[in-house]
């Protein structure tokens, strides 16, 4: 499967990267060439694609390939020198900064609980929303409580728990909102995110969570056919007040995100981490034109563009002065 | 002189080739036991291979979870898989007329070609709900469908067309003159393959049931996509399993950050090696016995 996906994700990278039109090619005296590769999280994925394409126009003597694999891939790949970023999608770890790792935020996005549309209760939980402590019992103590004790009425129906089976940046910041780590969320494994929105739209009793961009449709902007997402009942009075019910369409929820009424976790940031300081020039250029020019293209792609502050602190991790324009 | 120099170059460059599969086992078995000497110095072999708490940042790597895991499902897949192998094998093999026979051969060869994802695809869109709507309402529980059962199915039908293959091959090296002589005395077709074809070619169903064993043991894609990775031992068909394939493949990306979690995940990979090895060895001697003993 993981061989498949890269296989896959290779052949889009190559046809993402259209042959260099002419045209384009007077820049400045010494036009950028070479190569650049990228592999990770299946989050940043998507933006990494649409980076990699624009900055190819800008630089026709550069090719950059980009391949997803998950957070623990990217990070484990950069860190053996197999590709010039690892797209990480959870916090970068000591033990991995310890190794090298310098990770560089370079959008946010959120991770969403989400049930099935064919819930039974599913006008109740829009209605209340749950809380923290909801979660936490779902996913960490040991059984999970049935749903009518989650919305407070009798009755003994069993809530289905899914989670993700392979090491992966969702899981591990669903984990760090509930206070705990992705090894400790119980409930059935499923793999990758594709595959656990599958699994919960498909069974009405489900919970699970996913990726911003995969809860939500690209195109309607809207949550995903048969998919609905679980809202947080933030202030945990028992009912989704108007201002916590930011989950209609994606804007919305990045909005919400942005005003840090969505909390953080599950918001997070994203990040690519490169093995030490950019070497060759290329790599610098590229980290740059991200954290500049490159945050244009983040909010019509679902995701939250950085503030200043974390922009110019990337840009200072890799040792750039100033922004490029 | 030249000609028989070109024989001695040949001789030797080839053995010397012959040596490197022996030999790549080899390197692959000393590699993983290397590897997971760091966790092997400081936890207790019985620990780490009957223990059933998995938290590898608290320092706990009970692999047990995953070892039932594997054994529930590859114990379900077989008792789905050999009664239905064998009795398509002796049907081809003792009462299929002719084109019958010469047509689903490569159809079953082809099943044995498909990718393994592909049959976890297909799991996910057929088998689980199957499981989880069907079965487990039909037995009075209630399963989410991602479960031990789902991946046996699944697992089933990967290995039918290695049992069938083989117990194919079986049947072919059985003398004619055998089931002439059964016949002759009056037995009818199935009484001939009750008592002679499969009295014969017992210990050769066997080994094909053995290699369909070790093939539905270290199977990994297909199982990960349905088995449910939830390292807790089964207690029934339809709780979700965690098989050791599954644990390797999801995990081994971000092992490098915890301190022996890929000492422990080698000692995995390990475990599995001897096991699918030992069976292979054990499918191979049964195999080269029966033949010896139909010639």
């Amino acid at each position: 499967m993981k061989r498949t996906i890269l296989a896959l994700t290779l052949a889009i990278a190559a046809a993402a990267s259209a042959p260099p039109s002419p045209l384009s090619a007077q820049g400045p005296s010494q036009e950028l060439t070479g190569r650049l590769s990228l592999s990770g999280a299946w989050a940043i994925y998507p933006m990494a694609l649409k980076w990699a394409e624009d900055f190819q126009k800008l630089h026709p003597g550069v090719r950059i390939d980009v391949q997803a694999g998950g957070a623990g891939k990217g990070i484990a790949d950069v860190l053996a020198g197999a590709v010039d970023i690892g797209m990480v999608s959870r916090e970068v770890n000591p033990a991995e900064t310890a190794k090298g790792a310098v990770a560089v935020p370079v959008a946010k996005d959120a991770v969403v609980p989400t049930v099935s549309r064919r819930n039974p209760f599913l006008a109740e939980i829009l209605r209340r929303g749950l809380r923290r402590e909801d979660f936490v019992a779902i996913w960490i103590s040991g059984s999970a409580p049935s749903w009518e004790k989650l919305l407070g009425r009798p009755g003994a129906t069993a809530v289905r728990v899914y989670t993700r089976s392979d090491a992966c940046g969702a899981a591990e910041t669903w984990a760090a909102f509930l206070g705990q780590r992705q090894e400790d969320l119980n409930g059935i494994g499923v793999y990758g995110d594709p595959g656990l929105a599958e699994a919960v739209k498909r069974d009405p009793l489900a919970i699970g969570f996913n990726n911003v961009n995969f809860a939500y449709d690209a195109r309607t902007r809207k949550p995903v056919e048969g998919l609905e997402i679980c809202p947080i009942d933030l202030d945990g009075n028992g009912r989704l007040d108007p201002a916590e019910s930011v989950y209609a369409t994606r804007d919305d929820l990045i909005k919400a995100i942005a005003a840090n009424v969505y909390p953080s976790p599950p918001a997070r940031e994203l990040y690519f981490v490169l093995r030490g300081k950019p070497q060759s020039r290329l790599l610098l250029e590229f980290m740059t034109w991200v954290l500049g020019t490159g945050q244009k293209d983040v909010p019509e792609m679902g995701y939250l563009p950085l503030g200043p502050d974390r922009l110019a602190k990337g840009l200072a991790a890799i040792g750039a002065t100033d922004i490029r324009k | 002189m030249k000609r028989l120099f070109k024989d001695a170059l040949a001789r030797r460059g080839m053995s010397l080739l012959a040596v490197l599969p022996g030999l790549l086992v080899l390197l692959v078995v000393l590699g993983l036991f290397l590897k997971s000497r760091a966790i092997l110095g400081v936890e207790p072999l019985s620990r780490l291979l009957f223990g059933t708490s998995w938290h590898p940042l608290r320092g706990e790597f009970g692999l047990f979870p995953f070892i039932s895991g594997t054994i529930w499902v590859t114990v379900a897949a077989l008792v789905l898989a050999v009664p239905v192998s064998i009795l398509t094998a002796i049907y081809l093999s003792e009462f299929a007329p002719r084109f019958v026979r010469e047509f689903s051969r490569p159809v079953v060869d082809l099943l044995a070609g498909l990718p393994s994802v592909v049959f976890g695809v297909w799991g996910v869109i057929v088998v689980v709900p199957f499981v989880g709507g069907v079965l487990a309402p039909l037995f009075g529980t209630s399963s989410s469908g991602y479960s031990v059962l789902a991946a046996g199915i699944v697992l089933a039908i990967m290995i039918f067309p290695t049992i069938i293959h083989i117990s194919l091959e079986v049947f072919a090296s059985i003398p004619a003159s055998l089931r002439e002589a059964s016949l002759a005395l009056g037995a009818t077709r199935w009484e001939t393959a009750r008592h002679v074809v499969l009295r014969k070619g017992s210990q050769g169903i066997l080994a094909a049931s053995v290699l369909g064993f070790s093939r539905a043991f270290g199977e990994t894609m297909a199982v990960l996509m349905v088995a449910g990775n939830v390292p807790a031992v089964p207690r029934s068909l339809f709780d979700p399993g965690y098989p050791l394939p599954a644990l390797i493949a999801n995990n081994y990306g971000e092992m490098m950050s915890v301190p022996r979690y890929d000492s422990a995940l080698m000692l995995a990979a390990l475990v599995l090696l001897a096991v699918v090895l030992f069976f292979n060895v054990l499918a191979r001697r049964i195999l080269v016995r029966a033949e010896r003993r139909a010639r």
